[in-house]
């Protein structure tokens, strides 16, 4: 895993970027508002994943606690916009410097939690926030924030009748947060996170501060994740517990990064762009017949794609790779060719 | 005193039913190290399958544990075979994510099948009858969830510490291996824990239609407390997660009426986090 | 890992190749040219699926009757087939799952995507509120059945009408109501308890409640919210039996209020009344297997097959609304569903154009025939209420619906206080 300042992988994403960035451009895609509804979704919850990937994948710790901070980052915009009546921006600020330091809180006990006991902390600490929210009035309780009709515009991030500036927002938030993890794995501090991950001991006999690792990884994380959450809240002009802050949210985050591959650049976008597709024409194809179809359907493929591939798309991605570099044929003896 | 009394009697008769779910997830979870996520989905059929034999030949939920407890049994080792038999070493969340798409799955084919209504049995044996002692009320169809909770936990802790199937299952738990070459068909006790956890939670699904109506969410909130207890009793300790589920029923029905009931599922999981905090291992945890 | 790559991969093409159909292919429009699109935006799936469902049957079954013939129903549109000379309505199903996300992302899917001309929808009023707005953004007609948030027709938009009356009037009924227990009946109800759900639904209503009691000089000594989905009520109900209030006000849906009400049967205790907001004790389901259990509870009410003698158009209707459901009759909210989709039907034709502006407006303007409602007729006022919104206050008695209040529409004595479980 050497990453050079600048590589050939980096051209090619680089590449991925600028295509995404004019496919807007192009009339027949940016016309069909649904599609443009699904790449803002992946592109938002790639990002989100990708949050999630940075302390759960690269540092070794999954925590089934983010929709916490993806909250906290939507009731920061919302409650700017609405118990305010502002922009969101100050909000948004706030929304991750305060998640940041509610995860760097709740972590610090936590931590000293090992596998599963880690894990249900984690989903108990999700109950008690969205319990907890659901009954504080201030943050509007039950009733949840809805939005009044304000002006659209950059200003109060918020556009009526074109996706495209959503998009180029939710494109904004997938850079960073691409960005800055691209930027992590080469730098000093993401050998950190992964010795961390490979083993506590060690690392730390090799001179690293694993809790300290541990912490800033938690809170570079949660504030990327309560960035996302404000993204969700304006794009959806809504926010109550239920909606942002449950397990169900929680799960999505894990689901999408373990199913694109762990640990991995690219994981979070393989996911996402697997996964959030799925999730919504299933919705739009078998959700009006009633009786749960598309999410049988959905339920059905995640099983499968665990059982056959529990390494993630990525695993996918580089047995194809194997496979058209015609490397595999010599290591497999030709296997390729039984299965049909 | 005396309402004290009733909150802590009504805490601890549903602490045991939480109990009798959790000994389940507690026996795949110690032996397996798999968190199976489609635990309270296997209380939710169970719940269909006596509801089902009760309104159709009029089987009590008291004569329908066995069935349902057969059912889930069937259910638990399809389970491993078809699912988590995949996922075993495997990286650790494989078999969490695809216990979530299970639980998935079987929540909406319920959904689709049986309609999303909400069923309830009437008339069972049961189900109206209360005990009186004093002023204290004990609900009849609860005092036997909990009775069979004793048992059925009791039957469990017998059989895993001092049975040669129980020692298999001990060494299978501890070094997977190691017991195989001991000569221990490993294979056949995942699939008969899978069966075993999955029936203690079936006969618990058994009797709750007594009391409860069944649709296609009940399971959910159920799962997730089942998970409180096993963790706070400690990993894969049964009578750990037993003492945990008395303590999450009492916790639960102290903080509800005391504080208020909005706040007695926060007391619950701050309860655990307290009891893990100090405990990092469970009550009950090495 | 070949073998799963190549079959894993093969899933993965496939469901490539559906989305792309879906997302490329031509809609799913019939080629009849006079054709109405209209979407309905149920939770299908999820903790509100049954109500959900049966809303959806509900719309279904207006439809039908206004596309056909059916010369024996009693109903606007009912006798001739189509509207506006032959225009024909085809619905187009989502599910919203109860959640507001997705209840907004299906709502833009059905205008954008399926081009619907307006939306039937959303039962929750979390889901209502931002899927109305994205109607009311694109200058489309939204109507709302049953949502009871008052907040929801306080907005002031344009294009979102509501049939359902809201927590707001059904609390002022049921104070007035209790003052007519005490002055008529001498109940001497001086306290209130309030439980309910610790949801958007619940919230609200518990709010409206609590405003409505104070202004009518009661005294709220109980306030119980809950989470729904509960595994037990034990707290809950110990609560309110501590408090000991005379009445109680609740807001207790499915599942929760079945067992809300055996938990007040294992603790032995009652109130002198209880009064229902919508679902846990409309659901004729729910109703019938307490059984004996349900009795003497009591709520307020749009509709129900009791009402025969009020609505005799029903009937007819409901026949065809038990072919969707397996048997299920009609219940206070899916029917206002129905009534939802047959005036906005009627306000098509008698504006004789397409234009939602126009409809809006020839909506808000006249008063409309509905046999369905229990006013008879339904009226806008801004901000889409209908101001002719009307329930009874009913109590179950052997089973069945009984109206109590207000006395001119009743067909029972009322029997206060409740009896109590041992003596039933």
């Amino acid at each position: 895993m050497q990453r050079k300042f600048f590589n050939g992988t980096d051209a090619v994403w680089l590449a991925f970027l600028a295509a995404l960035a004019l496919a807007p451009l192009v009339p027949a895609f940016a016309a069909n508002s649904f599609r443009m509804h699904v790449m803002i979704l992946i592109l938002l919850f790639a990002g989100m994943s990708q949050a999630w990937n940075i302390i759960g994948g690269y540092c070794g710790q999954v925590s089934f606690g983010h929709s916490v901070f993806f909250g906290i980052g939507a009731y920061g915009a919302g409650m700017a916009v609405v118990t305010y009546g502002g922009t969101p921006w100050p909000g948004v600020i706030i929304g991750m410097v305060l998640a940041a330091a509610v995860a760097v809180v709740i972590s610090y006990p936590c931590f000293k939690l090992s596998g599963h006991y880690f894990a249900i902390a984690t989903f108990a600490i999700v109950e008690i926030f969205n319990r907890g929210f659901l009954v504080w009035d201030w943050v509007g309780g039950a009733l949840g924030l809805d939005y009044p009709l304000i002006e659209e515009g950059l200003a109060n991030l918020m556009w009526h009748d074109s996706k495209t500036e959503y998009y180029y927002a939710a494109l904004a938030i997938f850079i960073v947060t691409f960005g800055i993890v691209r930027w992590l794995e080469g730098h000093r501090f993401g050998y950190y996170m992964r010795a961390v991950r490979e083993g506590q001991e060690t690392a730390e006999s090799l001179g690293v501060n694993s809790t300290a690792v541990k912490l800033a990884a938690m809170s570079l994380s949660a504030a990327l994740a309560a960035l996302c959450g404000a993204f969700f809240v304006q794009y959806n002009l809504r926010v109550d517990p239920p909606m942002v802050m449950s397990l169900d949210m929680s799960m999505k985050f894990v689901l999408i990064t373990i199913l694109g591959g762990s640990g991995t650049l690219a994981g979070p976008l393989l996911g996402a762009a697997v996964l959030i597709p799925l999730q919504e024409y299933t919705r739009a194809f078998w959700g009006g017949l009633g009786g749960g179809v598309d999410l049988i359907i959905f339920g059905l493929l995640i099983i499968i794609m665990v059982v056959k591939q529990p390494a993630g798309m990525i695993g996918i991605l580089r047995s194809a790779g194997k496979f058209f570099s015609g490397k595999k044929s010599a290591e497999r003896g030709g296997e390729a060719h039984v299965s049909s | 005193m005396e309402t004290f009394l009733q909150v802590l009697i009504d805490g601890m008769l549903s602490g045991m039913v939480y109990a009798l779910v959790a000994a389940g997830l507690c026996l795949i979870w110690g032996v397996m190290d798999v968190i199976n996520f489609a635990h309270g989905e296997y209380l939710m059929i169970a719940m269909y399958v006596s509801y089902w034999l009760g309104f159709l030949a009029n089987v009590d939920p008291v004569v329908s544990i066995v069935a349902s407890g057969a059912f889930i049994f069937i259910l638990g080792a399809l389970t491993y075979k078809l699912i988590i038999h995949y996922t075993i070493g495997k990286p650790p969340l494989a078999a969490l994510l695809a216990t979530f798409g299970l639980a998935m799955l079987l929540k909406n084919l319920c959904l689709n099948r049986f309609s999303p209504n909400f069923l309830i049995l009437s008339d069972t044996w049961l189900g109206d009858k209360t005990f009186q002692l004093g002023n204290l009320i004990f609900p009849a169809p609860q005092l036997a969830a909990a009775i069979l909770s004793l048992v059925v936990v009791g039957l469990v802790y017998a059989v895993i510490s001092s049975t040669r199937f129980g020692w298999a299952v001990q060494a299978t738990a501890m070094d997977r291996d190691a017991a195989e070459l001991m000569g221990i068909n490993t294979e056949r006790v995942y699939i008969l824990i899978f069966g075993i956890g999955g029936a203690c939670v079936g006969i618990a699904g058994g009797i709750m239609p007594s009391y409860l109506s069944v649709h296609p969410e009940v399971g959910s909130l159920f799962g997730l407390i089942a998970f409180i207890c096993v963790a706070m009793g400690g990993f894969g300790s049964i009578p750990g997660a037993f003492l945990a589920g008395i303590l999450v029923g009492v916790v639960e029905s102290v903080a509800g009426f005391y504080i208020a009931p909005v706040f007695k599922y926060i007391a619950v999981f701050g309860l655990y986090l307290a009891v893990v905090f100090l405990r990092p291992k469970g009550i009950f945890g090495w | 890992m070949t073998r799963g790559f190549s079959s894993l991969s093969r899933w993965i093409v496939f469901f490539a190749v559906i989305c792309l159909l879906i997302g490329f292919g031509p809609g799913s429009a019939p080629a009849a040219e006079k054709v109405i699109k209209i979407g309905t935006l149920f939770p299908l799936t999820g903790p509100v699926a049954s109500a959900g469902q049966r809303c959806q049957a509900a719309v279904q079954t207006a439809v039908e009757i206004i596309n056909n013939r059916h010369p024996g129903i009693k109903v606007p549109l009912a006798k001739q087939a189509g509207i506006m000379n032959g225009y024909k309505i085809v619905l187009v199903h989502a599910d919203s799952q109860g959640k507001p996300d997705v209840g907004k992302a299906e709502a833009e899917r059905l205008f954008n995507q399926e081009g619907v001309w307006a939306i039937i929808g959303s039962y929750n009023s979390s889901v209502s509120k931002p899927a109305s707005l994205v109607a009311e953004r694109m200058k489309r007609i939204f109507m709302c059945g049953a949502s009871s948030s008052a907040a929801l027709t306080k907005r002031n938009l344009n294009f979102f009408f509501r049939l359902a009356p809201t927590d707001e009037t059904e609390s002022i009924e049921f104070v007035d109501a209790l003052q007519w227990m005490n002055k008529k009946k001498n109940a001497r109800i001086k306290t209130i308890g309030v439980i309910y759900e610790n949801t958007e639904f619940g919230k609200h209503a518990a709010e409206e409640a609590k405003k409505a009691a104070a202004h009518g000089g009661f005294r709220v000594v109980a306030d119980v919210p809950f989470s729904p989905g509960a595994t037990n009520l034990n707290s809950e109900v110990q609560t309110l039996k501590k408090s000991n209030p005379d009445a109680v006000f609740g807001a207790v849906l499915g599942a929760d209020y079945s067992l809300w009400v055996r938990t007040m049967k294992q603790s032995n205790w009652l109130p002198k009344a209880a009064l229902n907001y919508c679902s846990g004790y409309q659901d004729p389901v729910i109703m019938k297997q307490l059984g004996g259990d349900a009795e003497y509870f009591m709520g307020a009410t749009a509709y129900s097959p009791q009402f025969a003698g009020l609505m005799p158009a029903v009937a007819q209707v409901e026949k065809i609304f038990k072919t969707k459901t397996g048997g299920v009759p009609f219940d206070g909210d899916s029917i206002q569903e129905a009534v939802a989709m047959l005036v906005l039907a009627q306000a098509i034709d008698k504006a004789g154009s397409l234009d939602p502006d126009k409809v809006a407006k020839t909506l808000h303007a006249n008063t409309w025939e509905s046999p369905l409602s229990l006013g008879g007729k339904v009226a806008f006022q801004k901000g889409g209420q209908n101001k002719l919104a009307k329930s009874i206050l009913t109590q179950i008695q052997k089973n069945e619906y009984k109206r109590i209040y207000p006395e001119k529409m009743s067909d029972s004595t009322i029997v206060l206080p409740m009896r109590p479980w041992a003596k039933r």
